[in-house]
């Protein structure tokens, strides 16, 4: 054993000395390898203690595009305020070289990587920012995303699409065997009778299916109300005309009165000038359609489809010759002015409904009536968690509580 | 008179009328043309006080022609150009909460602006679209511009060159393809931005002037929703803000604001409740309400007046129209 | 030549607005002109943008647009009369992806998380609402509700159920109404633009 008392003081200074210099040369080279690039010579040296438990998982319900990140922040950060100044985030890939990809404020306790590709690895390391330099936490386990083919967030979107869509294939299925009540529209008979009216007096009828194209859903119940009222304009043997905006839409417009002439039995009076195809310009199919109404003077004019601003000048106009005009859109902002300016106008819905109950399809009649049982859960689900909600926060009854959180919890896409 | 007099007539009047117009513009005396406060509203009251006397012929039943009314109109929209009055915009709820989502953002901020709108439109959407790039331009926000309808980003392109004249603006010194860029029209629709959701370059392999999206300094690392951090649609139909919150929004988490045509302003207002949008600008009001807040005075302000005087007109028409509706009623029933 | 065309664009806005007197020489050239400028505009920009710009561009980096590209080609064979059938596949596949695409899509955004949102206490949590938001809520709740009904097809609008189907139509109105004012704006805005350009671009009178 060294004793210091026992030996010449010189000698024992002289191991402390050595001893000091060791001990302070080991000290420093450990700092420098703790704290790379930190200035130490500072005497207000701000030390933070770094991020903690970082942790790289995989991202949930992704294309294998992206990890989360998830650490405890650095206790200096949640001691003292202002000492931590930001957080960066580093990104080794494959085991490479470490770069920094994101800085965040303090406070900050994850992150979400995108952009990633599900055939690399990726490690990551958390840094704590002070005035003095960084301080880093141990890099994670390196980790690759994965692809997940089920979004199990959205499973209550999922049930209640399958039971609305169960329910009308059901229908679809029984209207095939027997016919389906669905109740009178106002104005359909209008149809019949706006026909006859150009007939009698012995002009034409214009159609106009919308401006949308064949993947509205709209221009597609307008055609099929086209199909039923071109067999009677066959067999009135009125002139038809329908100028379109799509080309598609000419394409199967042409088809639908093709063969509802053949059904009515004229298929000599079918010809491809009934449907012309004008131009995709809204305003410039629309300053056509005005010129050939106020030339032509149609009788009768059907608005049917998907309309926008076109509406106003088209319905207008048509009014202004003093058309019989039959309108329907389940655009919002143009039934004001079919209401205003139109003999008869399908309500949104009721464009689909007039078209299943005129086409007597008994796919379009089984849509309609699958879609009823989809409108009444609605209603149904509005009715008891309007009613639980209100009872549940004016009363604190817990029992209307677990209701509202039910039904929120099911109908949430958040 | 005659039918074949009449039309010589209006072509005389519209000659000599766009002859006293070439005249004014060569000579220069009408550049500027201004009515004084007093004028103004002796015009105003003239107004008034002829539609006062419509009203009453109305009452005597003697109706007047539809063209009156398109007179009325012109006239309300044109005459508050000349006028030396001005009108006091109030900031509603959905701008204030639009302005403030936007003003949020720190400098270096990706923002994708859809100009999902055409000429037609340009009225209403252009002020916005303006006051959009001079707001991001001016607070260093990095613009990335596409559309979904053909002609949006040539509407784009015009909005940002008229901006890049401001002083402020022009200082900067901003670089296309580093501050800003252009990737131009893609047909599809909403498929469009489903497929944005996943991959830009898949959809926009090259900006709208043809160099490749990897050569885009801006873009080079923006891979989909997720490198974007503000959304704002400018949209007059479809596809346009229903689509975009329905995609964009609701699958990615998009943050996003919306620019919309008045027509189309209604049917979303419930993404706003509902939070799926953070604001909406409603046509001219709203670009007059967002120049406001922005600090710039555009053509959204500058026609405030035109569009409250023509809203005066249609309110009194409509009162005309009832009077002479029930007035008509009642005499069938007699 | 920026002269010359704007003096060319305020003969043509004149003359569509001739219109509003009546049909004339004047609106029929400028209609005319309109309709085929703009159909062989959007021929030249989906030409160029779209099978030039983004496939013949493109291909190499996303071989999906080769399918994308043969249902195109299918589209043509209508010109071939005999084969003209075929050019029905391409369009069952876009009313086919397109119904799916928008079920999801409007399911979610206009259906599940509309209800979600009117699912709210009339009072306010604790009774904490003013007046103005509980007439609001109750407005939004009744108005969603009754709307629902009016639109509710298999089953006659008679006794209480048509009393709220007519609460719902009523409803409607006040909405169409509203939507009414909106596009009022909307038209004016547009009208102002064109007569700032009449005005401002072409004569120079605005300054």
């Amino acid at each position: 054993m060294f004793n210091c008392r026992r030996k010449s003081n010189g000698l024992c200074l002289s191991i402390f000395i050595v001893a000091a210099i060791c001990s302070l040369s080991v000290s420093v080279k450990a700092q420098s390898e703790t704290i790379d690039s930190t200035v130490v010579t500072d005497t207000n040296l701000v030390v933070a203690a770094p991020p903690t438990s970082v942790i790289a998982s995989e991202y949930k319900y992704d294309d294998a595009e992206a990890l989360e990140l998830s650490w405890v922040p650095s206790i200096d950060d949640q001691l003292v305020d202002g000492l931590v100044l930001a957080y960066r985030v580093y990104r080794a890939t494959n085991g490479g070289e470490l770069e920094m990809i994101e800085e965040l404020t303090p406070g900050n306790n994850n992150f979400t990587d995108h952009d990633l590709s599900g055939d690399s690895s990726y490690s990551y390391v958390v840094a704590a920012v002070t005035v003095s330099g960084e301080y880093s936490s141990n890099a994670t386990a390196a980790i690759s995303p994965e692809r997940e083919w089920l979004n199990y967030e959205k499973k209550w979107l999922f049930l209640i699409a399958l039971f609305i869509t169960s329910a009308i294939m059901y229908f679809i299925r029984t209207a095939r065997k027997k016919k389906l009540f669905v109740r009178k529209i106002a104005g359909l008979e209008a149809i019949d009778d706006a026909v006859g009216r150009a007939t009698e007096m012995g002009r034409s009828i214009l159609f106009i299916p919308g401006i949308q194209d064949m993947d509205d859903v709209q221009t597609l119940a307008g055609l099929t109300i086209l199909g039923r009222i071109a067999g009677t304009i066959a067999e009135y043997d009125t002139k038809l005309f329908m100028p379109v905006s799509r080309s598609l839409v000419m394409t199967a417009a042409r088809e639908t009165i093709k063969a509802s002439f053949q059904t009515a039995g004229r298929p000599d009076k079918y010809h491809d000038d009934i449907v012309t195809y004008v131009t995709d310009e809204q305003f410039g199919y629309v300053a056509h359609v005005d010129g050939i109404m106020v030339r032509e003077k149609p009788a009768t004019v059907f608005l049917l489809g998907a309309f926008f601003a076109e509406s106003l000048i088209l319905a207008e106009t048509g009014n202004s010759i003093g058309a019989i005009q039959i309108a329907g859109t389940a655009r919002p902002a143009q039934l004001p002015f079919f209401i205003a300016a139109c003999d008869f106008t399908l309500i949104g819905e009721e464009l689909f409904a007039a078209s299943a109950y005129l086409s007597d399809e008994p796919r379009a009649l089984g849509s309609l009536k699958g879609q009823d049982v989809g409108k009444a859960l609605a209603m149904f689900v509005i009715l008891i968690g309007v009613l639980a909600t209100t009872i549940a926060s004016a009363w604190h009854v817990e029992a209307m509580q677990t209701v509202v959180d039910t039904l929120s919890s099911v109908f949430s896409t958040k | 008179m005659s039918t074949r007099l009449k039309e010589m007539l209006v072509v005389a009047v519209m000659t000599v009328f766009f002859v006293i117009m070439y005249w004014g513009k060569v000579d220069g005396w009408m550049t500027g043309f201004q009515f004084s406060f007093g004028l103004s509203m002796t015009v105003v009251a003239l107004i008034v006080v002829s539609l006062l006397v419509i009203l009453y012929l109305t009452l005597q039943g003697k109706m007047i022609g539809r063209r009156v009314v398109f007179l009325y109109v012109g006239i309300s929209v044109t005459l508050p150009f000349f006028m030396s009055l001005s009108q006091q915009i109030k900031i509603s709820p959905e701008v204030q909460t639009l302005y403030d989502g936007i003003a949020e953002l720190p400098p270096g901020s990706v923002v994708l602006s859809a100009f999902d709108y055409d000429p037609p439109s340009a009225p209403e959407l252009q002020p916005m679209a303006e006051s959009f790039f001079r707001y991001c331009f001016n607070n260093d926000l990095k613009v990335i511009v596409i559309g979904l309808w053909p002609q949006g980003p040539q509407q784009a392109n015009m909005a940002i060159e008229k901006v890049m004249l401001d002083e402020s603006i022009a200082a900067k010194n901003l670089q296309y393809g580093i501050d800003y860029v252009n990737l131009g029209f893609q047909t599809g629709n909403e498929f469009v931005i489903q497929r944005m959701g996943s991959d830009f370059k898949s959809m926009f392999p090259t900006d709208y002037s043809g160099t490749p999206y990897d050569e885009l300094p801006l873009v080079k690392n923006v891979k989909n929703f997720s490198n974007i951090d503000y959304g704002f649609n400018f949209s007059a139909g479809y596809p346009g803000t229903v689509e975009w919150v329905q995609v964009a929004v609701d699958r990615y988490g998009l943050k996003m604001g919306a620019g919309n045509t008045a027509v189309q302003a209604p049917q979303c207002y419930p993404y706003i409740r509902s939070g799926q949008l953070i604001g909406i600008l409603g046509g001219m009001n709203g670009a007059a309400e967002f120049e406001l807040l922005t600090g710039t005075v555009g053509k959204g302000t500058k026609f405030m007046l035109s569009q409250s005087f023509a809203h005066m007109i249609v309110i009194a028409f409509i009162i005309i129209g009832n009077v002479a509706y029930f007035r008509g009623g009642r005499k069938r029933k007699l | 030549m920026e002269h010359f065309a704007i003096w060319v664009a305020a003969f043509l806005t004149m003359g569509i607005f001739s219109f509003l007197y009546k049909d004339n020489a004047w609106y029929k050239l400028c209609e005319a002109i309109f309709v085929g400028i703009s159909a062989g505009y959007w021929f030249v920009t989906l030409f160029w943008d779209n099978i030039y710009g983004k496939f013949w561009v493109g291909k190499g980096d996303d071989s999906m647009l080769y399918i994308g590209a043969f249902l195109g080609l299918l589209m043509l064979m209508r010109l071939v009369p005999k084969i003209g059938w075929i050019s029905r596949w391409p369009l069952a596949f876009i009313v086919g992806a397109t119904a799916g695409f928008y079920l999801i899509n409007y399911f979610s955004s206009n259906v599940m998380r509309q209800v979600e949102d009117t699912i709210m206490p009339l009072l306010g949590p604790d009774y904490s609402a003013g007046a103005y938001d509980i007439i609001g809520n109750i407005v939004i709740a009744v108005g969603t509700f009754s709307g629902l009904v009016y639109f509710f097809f298999s089953k006659e609008h008679k006794g209480a159920f048509g009393a709220t189907a007519k609460v719902g139509i009523f409803f409607l109105m006040i909405t169409f109404g509203a939507s009414f004012g909106y596009t009022v704006m909307s038209r004016m805005s547009l009208l102002i633009g064109r007569l700032d350009f009449l005005f401002g671009d072409w004569l120079g009178m605005i300054k």
